[in-house]
């Protein structure tokens, strides 16, 4: 079954940046692609307009069968709450805690003031409390985000984003602000829920070598157009030249 | 070489503008010199207060009390719900901002005095009025430092909550309040701290509270209740500073509180500002009537163009410029009287008890009500604008001395010492060792102080002490709505042309800074 679905996504920035042109992949359930790429290939706007956070200027987005890019208001974020995201700078409330902040995420399902006033029921916080526990952070419920390190955040954001039980993980550089061993620890967890709870993820990443180690497919982006779609195996040297360029990775 | 000559040029230009405000307000050195001495004679004769009298004081500064925590607490409530709608980094609509903003800015031109004078018209001679002055007040300010520190707040979170499908409010609530919430509450805390001092003088309008009696007993010259009433309203004064100071630095973590600490610090909050709510002066509705809401807003929207466009001193311009002129003047003086002091009242340079005895003078003089100084400087040199910089220089003070202590206890003090190792005498080693390092944190606040003697400056002529406030204040009371009208727009403008013109000024303060 299809997840996720873009057919000739095109973004131009009112500067003038073509960022995007003609993206077009299929992504199966319970994948884990990796979307690689130069700086300024497209990989971030490609993640944003994937989640909603900018609008392509044509194109279609399909979340499992649905019309994303034209969906308004209550159908758009009745998609949205499906979807997790992961960011580089984690996202996180630093002021709350980190219970507080995996809650958040059950913000869609309540009204607005017992929302606002952040009262949520028993079985969320229990269920965000398992959450936490299972990436690894049971003891720091009640920590200030503020006190933790980067690891310990990108942990809080991605038990954030199951929070959501999504079908779609998606990961905008989530090692980008990581040191190498914690990276690679972060990356292992993402596909250890990938492949336990058959979430579908889909990854960007700087980091050539985790994403082949850790992905079942690639996606390259240079420039705004997909130069290369397939398993890592299939990367050769010249798939990669036409990836990075002269540049080798 | 560019950047040298534009600051030169301004400080240049500062010193003229203050040198023509001194001239235009008739402030007269040998007159201070030769009257001055009367400020000292009734200071000494609030000693000693009448302790008989301060049973009677008592209710009423309750009152006073129970006015600035509701006007505090709803204030700063409303001004959460409205923040968001003025924010530009937030979505919505980028005209309803604008269209916010400028409510907002034009609310913030009305000194709490007017608010509640015209609080007055419509809720009686209660102290309900106060607190509706106070509230507006209070969300006018808030909403404004809402706004800012939410436009500064990071923007990732939130934005990551709404692609998770929660709705802007929840997002809202959930991600930028608690990013913006320390700033806030310190925010409410020093607004509660002033509002004590507002709410002191609302009476004179019969907004209810301690004001009225104040005013009574300083025209009767019954300076010995006087003392009585000031050394009270000193003691609260004490008391919340000393209470907001413990709660800034919990909220800032600079002290520890546990969860459950925090919850009930919270909780007693919200009580006491629901208990000072509910149990106010219910509001009296009688001399409102659906006419006199009419015409003042008939007036409102049809300001005397006479008064707009004359030129003759009781014309819009020439009050505008006097009370422009106030404020200069005063803050000018103010600072000049304040750098001395700071000096003196800093114990990294002067004997620790000699700082204790200035600073606890200064504390003194910061907690009598602005107006009562200004009623005391007309008995030293008769009515007039001179009276109302002499008000406002004393009343800086305060203020600037706090501030500047803060730049002085931040300064690095090695550069002085290697001065000093290298033998040069004390003036010369301050001069050029510390000065440059507090010359941006000494500007900003004395830009701030500006900004604030502007508006007081606009009230002062309710006491005879010159500028727009009597003339406004006179047409108010005479129903005459369409001239007060006139004279607000006035108000409106030239706050509206101060905080354009410091807002640059901070911006290439700021800039001198980075660079």
């Amino acid at each position: 079954m299809v997840q996720l679905e873009t057919r000739q996504l095109c973004k131009t920035y009112p500067s003038g940046v073509q960022a995007l042109e003609d993206v077009g992949f299929t992504l199966e359930r319970g994948t884990f692609l990796s979307v690689i790429g130069p700086s300024g290939a497209g990989k971030t706007t490609l993640f944003r307009i994937l989640n909603g956070m900018e609008r392509a200027d044509s194109g279609q987005v399909l979340h499992a069968g649905q019309r994303f890019e034209q969906a308004r208001g209550r159908k758009r974020r009745a998609i949205q709450k499906t979807i997790g995201t992961i960011y580089q700078d984690f996202c996180l409330v630093e002021q709350l805690d980190c219970l507080q902040n995996v809650l958040n995420a059950a913000l869609p399902d309540m009204n607005l003031l017992t929302g606002s006033l952040g009262l949520f029921p028993k079985d969320r916080r229990e269920e965000a409390e398992a959450l936490l526990e299972q990436v690894g952070l049971g003891d720091k419920r009640f920590a200030s985000v503020q006190e933790l390190s980067g690891g310990q955040k990108q942990r809080v954001a991605i038990a954030r984003a199951l929070m959501r039980r999504p079908a779609l993980l998606l990961a905008d550089e989530p090692v980008a602000s990581l040191d190498p061993v914690t990276g690679r620890q972060i990356v292992e967890l993402l596909r250890n829920i990938q492949q336990r709870q058959g979430v579908t993820v889909l990854m960007n990443s700087h980091n050539l070598e985790l994403a082949r180690t850790y992905s079942d497919r690639l996606l390259g982006l240079r420039e705004g157009r997909v130069v290369f779609d397939g398993p890592p195996d299939a990367l050769d040297a010249d798939a990669l030249f036409r990836v990075y360029g002269g540049r080798s990775a | 070489m560019r950047r040298r000559r534009q600051h030169f040029f301004g400080w240049e230009l500062v010193l003229v503008l203050f040198l023509l405000s001194c001239r235009l307000t008739g402030v007269s050195l040998p007159l201070l010199a030769r009257r001055g001495g009367h400020f000292g004679d009734i200071a000494l004769r609030l000693f000693p207060p009448d302790w008989g009298y301060a049973p009677r004081v008592l209710p009423l500064l309750w009152a006073t009390v129970q006015m600035s925590v509701t006007g505090t607490f709803l204030g700063s409530l409303l001004a959460l719900l409205a923040a968001p709608f003025c924010a530009g980094t937030l979505p919505g609509p980028r005209l309803d901002k604008r269209l916010c903003r400028g409510i907002i800015q034009v609310l913030r031109a009305f000194p709490a005095l007017i608010l509640a004078l015209l609080a007055t018209f419509l809720f009686g001679l209660t102290s309900f009025s106060g607190a509706a002055a106070i509230t507006v007040y209070t969300f006018s300010i808030m909403t404004r430092l809402t706004y800012e520190d939410l436009e500064n707040a990071p923007a990732a979170p939130f934005q990551a909550l709404r692609a998770m499908g929660v709705s802007s409010a929840k997002a809202y609530f959930r991600a930028l309040v608690p990013a913006v919430a320390p700033s806030y509450l310190t925010n409410v805390l020093y607004l509660l701290e002033t509002n004590v001092r507002h709410s002191a003088i609302l009476g004179y309008v019969g907004a209810g509270g301690v004001g009225l009696v104040l005013n009574e007993k300083v025209s009767w010259r019954e300076y010995e209740k006087v003392g009585a009433i000031l050394f009270l309203l000193f003691l609260t004064v004490c008391a919340i500073e000393g209470l907001s100071a413990r709660l800034t630095s919990a909220i800032l973590s600079e002290r520890k509180l546990s969860r459950r600490g925090r919850r009930l610090l919270a909780a007693a909050a919200a009580i006491l500002g629901v208990l000072c709510t509910v149990s106010l002066q219910p509001p009296d509705f009688s001399h409102a009537s659906s006419a006199l809401l009419r015409n003042m807003l008939a007036g409102f929207a049809h300001p005397a163009p006479s008064l707009l466009l004359s030129t003759s001193s009781e014309g819009v311009a020439a009050l505008l410029l006097e009370t422009a002129c106030i404020a200069l003047a005063g803050t000018g003086l103010g600072t000049l009287a304040a750098i001395p002091l700071v000096f003196l009242s800093s114990a990294r340079i002067v004997p620790a008890p000699l700082a204790a005895a200035v600073r606890t003078v200064i504390l003194a003089i910061r907690s009598v009500p602005f107006l009562i100084h200004g009623l005391i400087f007309i008995r030293v040199t008769g009515p007039g604008s001179f009276a109302g910089v002499l008000t406002l220089a004393v009343c800086s003070l305060g203020l600037l001395c706090k501030r500047f202590h803060q730049a002085i206890d931040s300064a690095d003090f090695r550069p002085v010492r290697a001065l000093e190792a290298m033998g040069i005498p004390p003036l010369p080693r301050l001069l050029r060792g510390l000065i440059p390092q507090l010359r941006p944190a000494f500007a900003s606040a004395v830009l701030y102080r500006f900004d604030v003697n502007l508006r007081e400056a606009a009230v002062l002529g309710l006491v005879g002490a010159g500028g727009i406030g009597a003339p406004l204040i006179f047409a108010m009371n005479q129903y005459a709505w369409s001239q007060a009208s006139a004279l607000a727009l006035g108000l409106i403008v030239l706050t509206w042309a101060v905080d354009t013109a410091s807002a640059r000024l901070r911006r290439r303060l700021a800039q001198s800074r980075s660079a």
